[in-house]
């Protein structure tokens, strides 16, 4: 949505609420699916990784009580009451939690567990995030949602602010292909609609797969050869992707990316996650893609 | 002791194990609850939104009517085709009719979100769909002519299910990556709270094909004799075999649709109760109505409350029993008929 | 003379080919026969002579393809399977493997054409299977599982089961295979009783070519789907009828004490086809 467009309906929003009982809360998610709140979030618990991480950004921590087994950053939030893992949470435990507001995302969480939270009466708020834009969304609503506004407004900035600079510091160079490997085994890839695919490009590298599938596509290990990349990134997910997967792609020495020794690995959590976190994703991109521009 | 009194007395011991079995399984959940907020929760005497109610009533209570119904359910299920085929290793996956439904299922996973919800009805309409499918191509290819051949029937049943179960892990490789946790899940066979109407169809569906099972209980003993003799005692032997193919797949669909997957029950549970009850299957079948219920409620606890507040999913625990049960069950047959 | 208890005329089957093409597919022709009341008749032949394709039509688990059968009267066709159920009832060889029921569950279950519609059986067919169980003395073995007993009286927990049908004919498939000799003298016994005190029309199916001379009073002869001959023993049990019906030869003495026929095959140690091909060894060879 344009920014103009955000700050009319929010007025709109805020002339309802003036004039309906004291503090309801009437917005509409990312999916644009109407939640009603009685007064702003006091109580959230999140089933998404990336929120609990913006969250926490945003000094709206105090008004956590649970996460799921998977947010791990930052480490304070470990210390939070966890509901389980995304795909599972615990219904009893999570509603022992006495949330008002559950947040949770169509990529990952499954909708039995958002059908069950809406029969038993508990508004949960549904995020996604494909594009960089979205995530600086996200931190503006999750501002509404817990009246952490001029934080989230601050956050948003800085990081537009850093997106914008490695975009200008990549601009005067080509383009190389790259390959994102976020999975080895099977070979899964970034494709047309994912942040990944974004971030790649504003860190001034071309996705081979940019063109392919909806989300995260499987490819073949010679369709990715056949693309011929340039760069080929190994995915991190926490400790995993060690030393033995980077042999197995060293082993392609045909291949231009493994000639020239252009083959890295790459934080996951900084890139697939939409928190806070992706303008260090982005750089970090930006520095392995385009190592000349940052000297 | 008559028959009609015996039967009575053996549905009141196994109705009063159920009835107890529930009770605890209410007292017992991830959300540290005492038994006294569960009790304010059971006789109202809790405030409309307070924890204990909501966990009592809408987790809790649904969760473990699901798990006595489909418990039930897959047990009569298996009395029924063991019974059918006249083997002892016949148990509700066999016919294919559980894969189909897993099928269904997966695709309807798959589809998913739009810009809506997927409603949790639409996905027991794929699941029926899928079972309904796997029954037809059963049945097709065992009935020739106006014949239902029961080896046919079971060779048919096993091919049916690998070719769904190939079907699935197709489908399941060229997922999306996010909704594979969600599917996969699934697969495993867990139980989840139901709301009261897709509960209220459950049931039916449910009641449906055990009254068809249990009309025809003396007829199923007769089969015993081999087809050609139940056929000059005066019995339909056609008509009952589809009729109780048809009753034992409508409880298996079901089961598999409102709440998932899930082995092993139709197998131990109409064997141990054999042990107790004998092979009449007057006995058998309404006794393991409740017998189903009890072991895939206790089952189901203990899958829920033994790594809280994770949870194992059932098809783990029925497993886990079931195969040291049938070991067990081998060694003291084999040694006893000798 | 009282109407026959069942008729036969022009009765014809085929099963249906299979696959392979058999040669010739198995054919049941033009069989004209009739039962009396309270008779014992013996269904003789060889394996493929359609004896027990026979039982199957009289029970209608096969309909004919030609012809008709008439049961009191009444064409086949025309009787409900409970009612055929509580006329003929069949004894066939024992049970299926693995045979889970006792003995007193097995006869009851011979009361269902009775009251099909019931859950529970009755006072009254309680009493009917502890008559057939006393009939043929099993009732000592009443609430001992089938497969522990031994194979003479399984066969007669069967003939039990078939007597709590209360039918007016009692169709036997080869009650005496497998049976060792005492048991076959018993069932032989057992028949002559039934027959004589209860009046049951039997019909008997046997290779046992020599009881079925002891014990009935007419022989259908059958062979490759015809009948050869129907009759008393001594008119049936011909030697050239015999011959022709079996493929082999054979011998028919008188019994030295009931008179009836005995048949032999005839042993003979130079016939070529009895393979015991070696030429005469001598020493030294």
């Amino acid at each position: 949505m344009r920014e103009g467009m955000r700050k009319a309906l929010l007025a709109l929003v805020l002339l309802l609420a003036l004039g309906s009982p004291a503090g309801a809360l009437r917005v509409s998610d990312m999916l644009g699916r109407p939640v009603t709140l009685s007064a702003p979030a006091a109580r959230i618990v999140s089933l998404v990784p990336s929120v609990t991480e913006i969250l926490f950004a945003l000094g709206a921590d105090d008004r956590l009580v649970g996460v799921t087994d998977f947010c791990d950053y930052p480490p304070a939030a470990r210390q939070k009451p966890s509901v389980g893992g995304m795909v599972n949470p615990n219904l009893e435990v999570l509603v022992a939690r006495k949330p008002d507001l559950v947040v949770a995302t169509t990529e990952g969480t499954r909708e039995e567990t958002v059908a069950q939270l809406e029969r038993l009466g508990i508004p949960t708020y549904l995020v996604v995030a494909h594009h960089v834009s979205d995530v600086t969304a996200l931190v503006t609503r999750l501002g509404e949602l817990t009246g952490r506004r001029a934080a989230a407004d601050a956050l948003r900035a800085r990081m537009e602010q850093r997106v914008e600079a490695v975009r200008r510091a990549v601009a005067p160079y080509r383009r190389p292909r790259v390959l994102y490997v976020l999975w080895p085994e099977p070979l899964i890839v970034p494709g047309r609609d994912t942040l990944v695919t974004e971030l790649i490009r504003l860190a001034g590298g071309e996705s081979i797969s940019a063109a392919d599938g909806d989300s995260y596509p499987r490819y073949s290990l010679e369709a990715a050869v056949a693309k011929a990349p340039e760069v080929i990134l190994l995915a991190n997910h926490g400790a995993h992707t060690g030393p033995i997967d980077r042999e197995r792609w060293q082993r392609l020495t045909e291949l231009a990316a493994i000639r020239t020794g252009r083959l890295h690995q790459v934080d996951g959590n900084l890139l697939h996650r939409y928190g806070p976190r992706v303008a260090d994703g982005l750089e970090q991109l930006a520095r392995v893609i385009h190592p000349e521009a940052f000297r | 002791m008559s028959p009609a009194h015996r039967l009575i007395t053996l549905l009141g011991v196994l109705a009063a194990v159920l009835v107890l079995a529930g009770a605890v399984a209410l007292f017992v959940g991830s959300a540290a609850l005492s038994p006294r907020a569960v009790l304010d929760a059971v006789t109202g005497r809790a405030s409309a939104e307070s924890v204990e109610r909501v966990v009592t009533l809408s987790i809790r209570f649904p969760r473990i009517a699901v798990a006595i119904l489909a418990g039930g359910a897959l047990a009569v299920a298996g009395v029924a085709f063991q019974a059918l085929t006249r083997n002892p290793l016949a148990e509700p996956s066999v016919l294919g009719v559980s894969a189909g439904a897993a099928f269904g299922v997966v695709i309807g996973q798959s589809l998913g979100l739009g810009p809506g919800l997927l409603q949790a009805a639409g996905l027991t309409a794929f699941a029926f769909a899928g079972a309904l499918l796997a029954a037809a191509a059963v049945y097709l290819i065992a009935a020739a002519g106006r014949e239902l051949r029961i080896q046919t029937l079971l060779l048919a049943g096993v091919i049916v299910g690998i070719f769904f179960s190939a079907a699935i892990t197709v489908v399941v490789s060229l997922l999306d990556f996010n909704r594979l946790g969600g599917v996969i899940h699934w697969l495993l066979g867990n139980l989840a709270p139901i709301p009261p109407r897709p509960l209220a169809l459950f049931a039916a569906l449910l009641a449906v094909g055990f009254g068809l099972v249990l009309a025809h209980a003396r007829e199923l003993n007769l089969l015993a004799l081999g087809e050609e003799s139940a056929r000059q005692l005066g019995v339909h032997a056609e008509r009952l075999k589809l009729v109780i193919f048809v009753g034992a797949a409508l409880l298996t669909a079901s089961v598999v649709a409102f709440a998932g997957p899930i082995g092993f029950v139709g197998l131990i549970v109409p064997h141990a109760l054999r042990m107790l009850v004998g092979p009449d299957n007057r006995l058998l079948v309404p006794a393991s109505l409740l017998g189903g219920g009890v072991f895939l409620l206790v089952a189901d606890t203990v899958a829920r409350t033994i790594v809280a507040p994770a949870e194992l999913s059932v098809g783990v625990i029925t497993a886990f029993c079931g195969a040291p049960f049938f070991v067990w069950l081998l060694r003291t047959r084999y040694r006893g008929s000798v | 003379m009282s109407p026959p208890l069942v008729e036969l005329r022009g009765v014809g089957f085929a099963y249906p080919a299979s696959g392979e093409g058999r040669a010739h597919p198995f054919r049941l022709a033009d069989l004209s026969f009739e039962v009396g009341a309270g008779e014992i008749v013996g269904v003789l032949g060889p394996n493929s002579a359609g004896k027990t394709t026979l039982i199957r039509l009289l029970t209608r688990v096969l309909e004919p393809a030609t012809g008709s059968i008439v049961l009191e009267g009444r064409p086949l066709r025309r009787w409900r399977s409970a009612e055929l159920a509580r006329r003929v009832a069949v004894v066939p060889q024992g049970v299926p493997p693995q045979f889970p029921f006792t003995v007193e569950e097995l006869v009851l279950m011979g009361r269902y054409p009775h009251a099909p519609d019931r859950y529970f059986e009755t006072q009254v067919d309680r009493a009917s299977a502890h008559a057939a169980m006393e009939a043929t003395s099993v009732l000592e073995f009443a609430t001992q599982r089938l497969d522990s007993l031994s194979g003479g009286e399984r066969q007669r927990a069967v003939v039990a089961r078939a007597l709590a049908q209360e039918p007016r004919l009692l169709v036997l498939d080869e009650p005496t295979a497998h049976l060792d000799l005492r048991y076959q003298a018993e069932t032989a016994a057992l028949l002559r009783r039934l027959n004589h005190e209860r009046g049951v029309t039997i019909l008997l199916v046997s290779h046992d070519l020599n009881l079925a001379a002891e014990v009935c009073d007419r022989l259908l002869l059958m062979a490759g789907g015809r009948q050869v001959a129907v009759g008393p023993p001594e008119a049936v049990l011909n030697e050239a009828l015999l011959a022709t019906a079996f493929g082999c030869e054979v011998t028919v003495e008188k019994h030295p004490t009931t008179r009836r026929p005995v048949v032999q095959p005839t042993w003979r140690a130079d016939a070529p086809s009895i393979g015991r091909g070696d030429a005469p060894t001598t020493k030294g060879g």
